[in-house]
């Protein structure tokens, strides 16, 4: 189905011509393809490029008149960037692309939603700075990952989540209004997300984002800190065989394996109590493996070593300032490990990081995961304190094996990530899992392996994960969170009554 | 007016209820006197008195967190967090009945801000009854289960869920709901410091200095005092003169700390950084600076609440005071201005964020007549007036500040909206902020 001309033609006047299509070939482009949904998305019945936050409002006031769906996309990695239902046009924003100020004095960036990390995050590098990039790799836009979705960055050990870096917001609410949050309300610039009385910020976003549900963020700024380790860095080599170093004497590496999450923990709270180390992060061992290796060959062929050598790997990146201080970080780390059992990897394998220290600023060769061609899926992403998440760790044996053991899913049991934030305040956790989507039972056997692993967590009154959604969708849990769907519900019906926003 | 005392959640749900059917408004306050800024005080409401809700509910060292009622002062805390190794991060010298919880949810300025990621820190979650009478619990303890139930340890702030409730709460002034226990976030408590003492007749040098330092996350307390305010806050009675002629024009006071392991070695490797950025900026970093009182003296208070007779800010009688925040670009004009209009008064300018703002309170100390603090009140209005246009914002609106904020009309709509859900019969201290 196509939109009426007078609707399109209303929004061709808005963006002109060539930033306006109902192309098949144009709309076939945006659908949907990640194979780990296996049933087809349906196309959008056009996609307009809009070039300022103006055209933003005018397109979704275009849209409200004439009771028209628009879902907002950058990078259209997650499954609500796309058309879900008929009459209902993408609004794409690969033109809203400027980093509109780097501000060093303030330590903030402001950008359009069209920016990517490998945009941005050289830029802020080079000036010493940087940003808590989620871990989604180069391609992710800075402003959905920061103010739209959830999502933990991998380095997040010696700062926090990036929704502790979310500043000034602009966005266009439902009604087509352009509101401002913040500092930003008050004319006083962007530096502070929080308003002046019951903080619009609440309503940006939460543990997990909006999505765009409450309106569509068209600007905001995100703050900066210092860099871990120089710089400058060093690159050699063509991808997927490249290198990037940190050079200097006060950047290292080491890795270490545990037998016991429980262990790791405890390293994990020791670190961070002493504050040493700028990463600190219990990984998963299967994207691991798949990132250290060039080709899904080459992955099966070591998949097997790897697996015996760090099923349990704790990641340590030193990045103090000076030499003495880096001395000083070594000989704590070594205590801790040795008290707590750790042991350091051969060095052929831990000298990957010392090589790829690109995995340390914005994650960069994480599209490898998706080589072996599967399908794969996160759950249990929720945050708590590591002790809470090395007790979730703990309780995933009571039951993967069932899974894992007849080929239900990948066998890598141990394959979750535990990333402390705030030098080990608190921490976040992924549970990665693969299948063979090839097996016409295969997603049967990832949805009874969600629903099993829910059940465990509830049943043990476990926070791994936070709840969400709206109304029905969002009840089930919600009944479970202090009701938490029907506010949730409350502060939409507030914000987009008409429910236009695409849910 | 009438003064109400709620012991449990469930008393003040009962209390809302009843104000939900009778439509008389209530004010919750929880800290015990003197008051400052006047959020507590509502002729048009009733008063929730919160300070008998005085459980500690949970100190925890392992995850480094500290669950309180409302009622749990500064004064009564502190020395049971150094009991478990632990320490809060808390205001300069606060009054040792100010409340531990409404310090957190108003947002006041932090003394350690290497340790503050965004602006609510170090609140972490709290259970609240909004002015429907709900009880709701915030981020990870909002589930799953009955908080005895969930088994966390409930210390995520965000959400539940796609929106974060705790930021309805702070710097709300009670308008959307009564918070009847917080968690915050605790910090390790040092094993070996070293205090800092940077003067400068220049003050736009200190807050570079400190940018500086906390870019590179040197500092744990930070705060800079000009010398009025140095010598109100740190002189015994009567000997202020004596602290203000010796001490620098404005200080910056910078703490470097060791904490259980090799706890020497790192304040010797950080006191070398505090004074290599010293060295950059042209200043000194004085251990023994010659001030008329002991530096472990000066220590020991920076880290406690103010425990003599007196408090500081009230040594005169009386004390009225502005409070801003502004980014590290704006900060030298906006502090010219004030101290230009205000020569006599003390200044408090305390890094936030990590250093990417700067908290500056501007104190008038006076004496405790009408005339006096009325003029003040009128002179500090009319000086934030003018702080505006030069990059102030005034994210806690106290008095009448709330005439010169607003003025976006969408994000009004916004904020009502929001007052609509969570109170929607507007009694919860009506009247504050835009409501």
């Amino acid at each position: 189905m196509s939109l009426p001309r007078a609707v399109y033609a209303e929004l061709e006047s808005v963006v002109g011509s060539r930033n306006i299509s109902e192309k098949e070939y144009i709309l076939a482009g945006n659908r949907a393809q990640t194979p780990e949904i296996p049933f087809p998305h349906r196309s959008a019945d056009a996609i307009v490029l809009p070039g300022s936050t103006e055209q933003v409002a005018e397109i979704v006031r275009i849209c409200n008149r004439h009771g028209v769906r628009y879902v907002g996309t950058v990078s259209g990695g997650i499954p609500t960037a796309y058309a879900t239902e008929e009459n209902t046009i993408l609004i794409h924003f690969k033109r809203m692309n400027r980093i509109l100020e780097i501000n060093e004095k303030d330590r903030y960036a402001v950008v359009e939603p069209g920016v990517r990390h490998v945009q941005l995050y050289p830029e802020v590098r080079k000036r010493g700075l940087s940003y808590t990039a989620a871990a989604v790799g180069p391609g992710g836009s800075v402003l959905v990952n920061i103010a739209c979705t959830g999502g933990d960055h991998h380095n997040q050990y010696g700062s926090s989540r990036p929704t502790r870096y979310l500043l000034g917001v602009e966005m266009v609410t439902p009604e087509g209004e352009i509101l401002r949050t913040g500092s930003l309300e008050a004319g006083a610039g962007w530096f502070c997300p929080e308003s002046a009385g019951p903080s619009l910020r609440g309503v940006v976003k939460g543990y997990s984002g909006n999505a765009g549900h409450i309106g569509i963020v068209t600007k905001c700024a995100i703050a900066l800190d210092r860099c871990k380790g120089p710089a400058e860095t060093r690159s050699e080599g063509v991808s997927p065989h490249s290198r990037i170093y940190m050079d200097g004497g006060c950047s290292r590496v080491y890795v270490f394996n545990y037998s016991s999450i429980q262990d790791v923990g405890r390293a994990m709270l020791a670190l961070g109590e002493s504050e040493v180390g700028a990463t600190v992060q219990k990984y998963f061992y299967l994207p691991l493996s798949l990132m250290m290796t060039a080709s899904a060959n080459e992955f099966w062929e070591k998949w097997g070593r790897f697996r015996e050598a760090f099923p349990m790997p704790l990641v340590v990146h030193l990045a103090p300032h000076s030499v003495r201080e880096l001395e000083y970080e070594e000989k704590i780390l070594f205590d801790v490990i040795r008290e707590t059992g750790g042991v350091r990897l051969p060095r052929d394998l831990e000298k990957w990081w010392e090589e790829h220290m690109d995995y340390f600023m914005i994650v960069s060769r994480l599209q490898s995961v998706l080589r072996l061609g599967g399908s794969w899926l996160p759950i249990k992403t929720g945050g708590e304190s590591v002790r809470h998440l090395c007790d979730i760790g703990d309780s995933i044996s009571g039951f993967i094996h069932d899974f894992t053991d007849t080929g239900k899913i990948f066998d890598a049991p141990q394959n979750y990530q535990i990333i402390p934030m705030e030098y080990g305040h608190f921490a976040s956790f992924e549970l990665l899992f693969m299948w063979d989507r090839l097996d016409p039972n295969s997603f049967r056997y990832m949805q009874e392996f969600c629903t099993v692993s829910r059940e465990t967590d509830l049943k043990n009154h476990a926070h791994s994960m936070t709840a969400g959604g709206y109304g029905k969708a969002g009840e089930a849990l919600g009944r479970l969170y202090c009701n938490c769907h029907l506010w949730a519900g409350r502060i939409r019906e507030a914000f987009d009554p008409s429910f236009t926003m695409d849910a | 007016m009438t003064l109400l005392y709620p012991e449990t959640a469930a008393d003040v749900r009962e209390i809302i209820l009843a104000a939900r059917r009778s439509g008389k408004g209530i004010v919750p306050v929880s800290s015990g006197p003197p008051h400052f800024h006047g959020a507590s005080v509502n002729p048009e409401a009733d008063t929730l008195d919160l300070s008998r809700m005085k459980r500690v509910m949970d100190i925890d060292r392992r995850s480094r967190f500290i669950r309180v009622e409302p009622g749990v002062t500064f004064g009564e805390l502190l020395p049971q967090a150094a009991e478990q190794g632990l320490r809060l991060n808390h205001p300069f010298l606060p009054r040792p009945s100010k409340s531990a919880v409404a310090s957190a949810l108003e947002q006041e300025a932090v003394l350690i801000p290497k340790y503050q990621y965004d602006y609510p820190d170090p609140l972490l979650t709290v259970e609240t009854v909004f002015g429907t009478g709900d009880i709701f619990r915030t981020g990870s303890a909002a589930g799953p289960g009955t908080y005895e139930e969930n088994t966390s340890d409930k210390v995520i702030p965000w959400g539940p869920g796609p929106f974060d409730y705790y930021r309805f709460l702070t710097a709300a002034q009670g308008t959307i709901g009564v918070v009847t226990w917080a968690t915050l976030k605790a910090e390790i408590a040092p094993s070996a410091s070293r205090l800092f003492f940077i003067g400068s007749v220049f003050p736009e040098l200190l807050l570079d200095l400190a940018g500086r330092l906390l870019l590179d996350r040197v500092p744990d307390e930070c705060v800079i005092l000009d010398r009025n305010a140095f010598a109100m806050a740190f002189a015994e009675a009567g000997r202020e003169d004596e602290f203000r002629t010796a001490a620098a024009p404005w200080m910056l006071l910078c703490r470097v700390c060791g904490y259980d392991r090799y706890p020497e070695e790192r304040v010797e490797i950080y006191s070398g950084y505090v004074k290599d950025a010293c060295a950059a900026f042209g200043l000194t970093a004085e251990t023994e600076p010659a001030i008329p009182a002991a530096p472990a003296e000066i220590e020991r208070m920076l880290t406690d609440c103010d425990r003599r007779e007196t408090y500081w800010k009230l040594k005169r009688g009386a004390e009225r005071e502005l409070l801003t925040l502004v980014p590290p670009s704006k900060a030298a004009g906006v502090l010219a201005e004030m101290t230009n209009s205000f020569p006599e008064a003390g200044f408090v300018v305390s890094p936030q964020v990590q250093g990417r703002a700067f908290r500056i309170e501007c104190d008038l100390f006076l004496e405790d007549t009408a005339s006096q603090t009325a003029a003040a009140d009128e002179a500090l209005f009319s000086l934030a007036g003018r702080l505006v246009p030069l990059g102030a914002y005034f994210d806690r609106p106290y008095g009448r500040l709330p005439e010169l904020l607003y003025r976006d009309p969408l994000a009004l709509d916004a904020m009502k909206r929001l007052k609509s859900i969570f109170d929607p019969d507007g009694i919860l201290n009506p009247g504050k902020l835009c409501f």
